[in-house]
């Protein structure tokens, strides 16, 4: 090893601090190490680097596990893509995003990026980093990375360097498909498929963004400058948070980059097929009255009653199936809405409300009309699976094929 | 008997798994010889094992009623003869399952119907053994419905002994214990000349 070209390097950074140290003492530290304590030369490069540092109250020149050997600092940086819990880094990145802190204790929290991935920050309070603003690049020295809630986090404190980055380098995020997403943060081209009603008055707006592969939740929770995406609009979202609950993740889009996008997406994926027959349908089917308050719509018992909002007179009326879909090895909770029960049971809501109107049995005729319909039918439905319900966003009758039947014929017929 | 067959059952019930509805020819169900029940609970669903090795507590079957006939005073209940290629299913449905009831009195013989329902093994006084089918809902279908369920039954049946040559899933064990002199592999015949009376 050469000692002297290692100590040369060394010393320079400290004296682009301001500081004057003798690279020859900076050599007899090196060789000690690597000569008698048999360090690897460069474990001793940062061994001694850091302590220089620490001399001379030095940030930004002490460095991460394995900076060997080159010659420039960045050395030992580390994508954003490859870096996991538990780890100390150093990272190079721009800041794409500043949210809004939840704690008193954060001083500021964002997002940060390389080429290679995004990151989700944290600086404490404590750590008295200087503050980041948003769009500019910053070196990270000695950030520690955690995990909460499934999701990493860099972690900035007292012993972080923060030093500008003063050139403002291109940095194109590559996306991700849908399938792919996981808890973190994550880009996506996407179409907003589907708008739901707001669930929560700081919630600006919800709904499923999907693409080729498969389609997720998405969430804008209100703030300034925030604007509602257009239904069927295809968007580019760089830098979405991807949370995970109960096993699903949903985008919150709130501190994303999203650019609207020409063109369309076809989206089919994300959705189970499944084949089987509708071997029960629950009471609660048919004709249904829905609760008319705002955001509401919950089923309405008999006696007109919702659960929450008591007796309801200028009730809406519904069509819904809630049943059972077998396949012979395991049955499917499913839910069928009013379209896809108009096209199954033949039946329109307007059909559906006369004949209860002029039928003695009411809304129980309606029932017993569809089930005669669909019962013990066979039956492909496509949908959404959430918590081991089928929502079903088209269900048709099977037909027969005849290739099927030769080569079941084959099949059993094929061993004597 | 208990009324826990009640088609009320599918409601949605946290841990709770609908037992499957298996696709099974009136052949090889006339040839059940054991039940058993799984679990001591008093709800623990009672099985009859089919020759073909497979566990069943739930049947699906599509077949012409031929017959039916009200029985009882008291407790009303209606029993019906559903033919398949294969042979003959005997449904009944009593004041336990009112709605399933309600159905099979309304229709119709002969029709193409479609049964949901739990199989249960009887031995008469004499000796032999009845499988008889305990209706959860029967509705009338068409005939393309009846050919599509004989292509599936004829599946299931396959996909069944397939798993019986492998075997080593626990319910083809049972077998070689209570239906030591069956072949299964006339089960594989009977599918044949099952599909074979489909016209396409």
């Amino acid at each position: 090893m050469d000692f002297s070209q290692t100590a040369e390097r060394i010393s320079s950074k400290i004296e682009q601090k301001g500081q004057t140290v003798d690279p020859k003492k900076i050599e007899v530290k090196l060789r000690r190490l690597v000569e008698e304590f048999g360090v690897q030369p460069a474990e001793a490069e940062r061994s001694v680097t850091n302590e220089l540092a620490k001399e001379f109250n030095l940030t930004g020149i002490g460095m991460t596990g394995g900076g060997a050997g080159g010659g420039t600092g960045s050395k030992g940086d580390r994508s954003i893509a490859d870096i996991a819990p538990g780890e100390w880094v150093t990272i190079e990145g721009k800041v794409v995003a500043i949210l809004s802190p939840g704690s008193p204790a954060i001083a500021q929290s964002g997002i940060i990026a390389d080429a290679t991935g995004a990151i989700r920050f944290v600086a404490w309070a404590k750590a008295n980093a200087p503050k980041m603003n948003e769009g500019a690049w910053y070196r990270i020295e000695s950030a520690v990375v955690d995990e909460f809630k499934g999701i990493s986090n860099l972690k900035i404190h007292s012993g972080t360097a923060i030093k500008p980055v003063d050139e403002d380098r291109p940095l194109i995020p590559s996306t991700a498909k849908i399938s792919e997403l996981g808890p973190g943060i994550g880009s996506v081209r996407a179409k907003v498929v589907q708008e739901w009603e707001t669930t929560h008055e700081r919630m600006l707006q919800s709904g499923i963004l999907g693409d080729e592969s498969g389609t997720v939740k998405f969430v804008i929770w209100k703030e300034a400058g925030k604007e509602k995406l257009a239904v069927g609009g295809v968007f580019t979202i760089f830098y979405a948070q991807v949370d995970e609950f109960n096993g699903r993740l949903s985008l919150n889009l709130s501190a994303a980059t999203i650019i609207q996008d020409d063109g369309d997406i076809i989206v089919t994926g994300g959705d189970s097929e499944m084949r089987g027959i509708i071997v029960q349908i629950a009471p609660g089917s048919g004709l249904i009255k829905r609760c008319p308050v705002e955001g509401c719509n919950r089923a309405l018992s008999r006696q007109n009653y919702c659960p929450v909002h008591e007796i309801q007179l200028k009730y809406v009326y519904d069509l819904r199936i809630k049943g059972w879909l077998d396949d012979g090895k395991k049955t499917y909770n499913m839910l069928l809405q009013r379209e896809v029960v108009e096209s199954l049971a033949g039946m329109t809501l307007d059909a559906a409300k006369e004949l209860a109107e002029n039928n003695p049995l009411g809304m129980d005729e309606v029932f017993l009309r569809m089930r005669d319909a669909i019962l013990g039918r066979y039956v492909l439905c496509r949908g959404r699976e959430i918590d081991n319900r089928l929502l079903v966003r088209s269900c048709e009758r099977l037909k027969m094929e005849t290739g099927e039947h030769a080569a079941l014929l084959n099949r059993a017929g094929g061993v004597p | 008997m208990s009324a826990f067959g009640a088609p009320s059952q599918g409601k949605r019930n946290g841990g709770f798994e609908r037992e499957p509805a298996r696709r099974v020819f009136a052949a090889e169900l006339r040839e059940c010889r054991y039940q058993f029940r799984e679990g001591d609970d008093e709800k623990s669903p009672t099985f009859v094992l089919l020759p073909t090795g497979e566990r069943c507590n739930r049947v699906f079957l599509v077949g012409t009623l031929t017959e039916k006939h009200r029985q009882g005073d008291q407790n009303i209940f209606y029993r019906g003869r559903v033919a398949d290629p294969t042979g003959t299913f005997f449904v009944m449905a009593g004041s336990y399952q009112p709605e399933a009831m309600q159905q099979l009195a309304k229709i119709e013989t002969p029709a193409f119907v479609a049964v949901v329902g739990k199989p249960n093994l009887y031995q008469t006084p004499d000796g032999a053994y009845l499988v008889s089918v305990r209706v959860e809902s029967i509705t009338v279908v068409d005939r393309e419905t009846r050919d599509l369920w004989i292509l599936d039954a004829a599946r299931s049946t396959l996909d069944r002994l397939d798993t019986c040559a492998a075997g080593t899933a626990p319910d083809t064990l049972r077998i070689k214990e209570h239906y030591p002199s069956l072949d299964p592999e006339t089960f594989r015949k009977m599918a044949y000349e099952a599909l074979a009376q489909v016209k396409i």
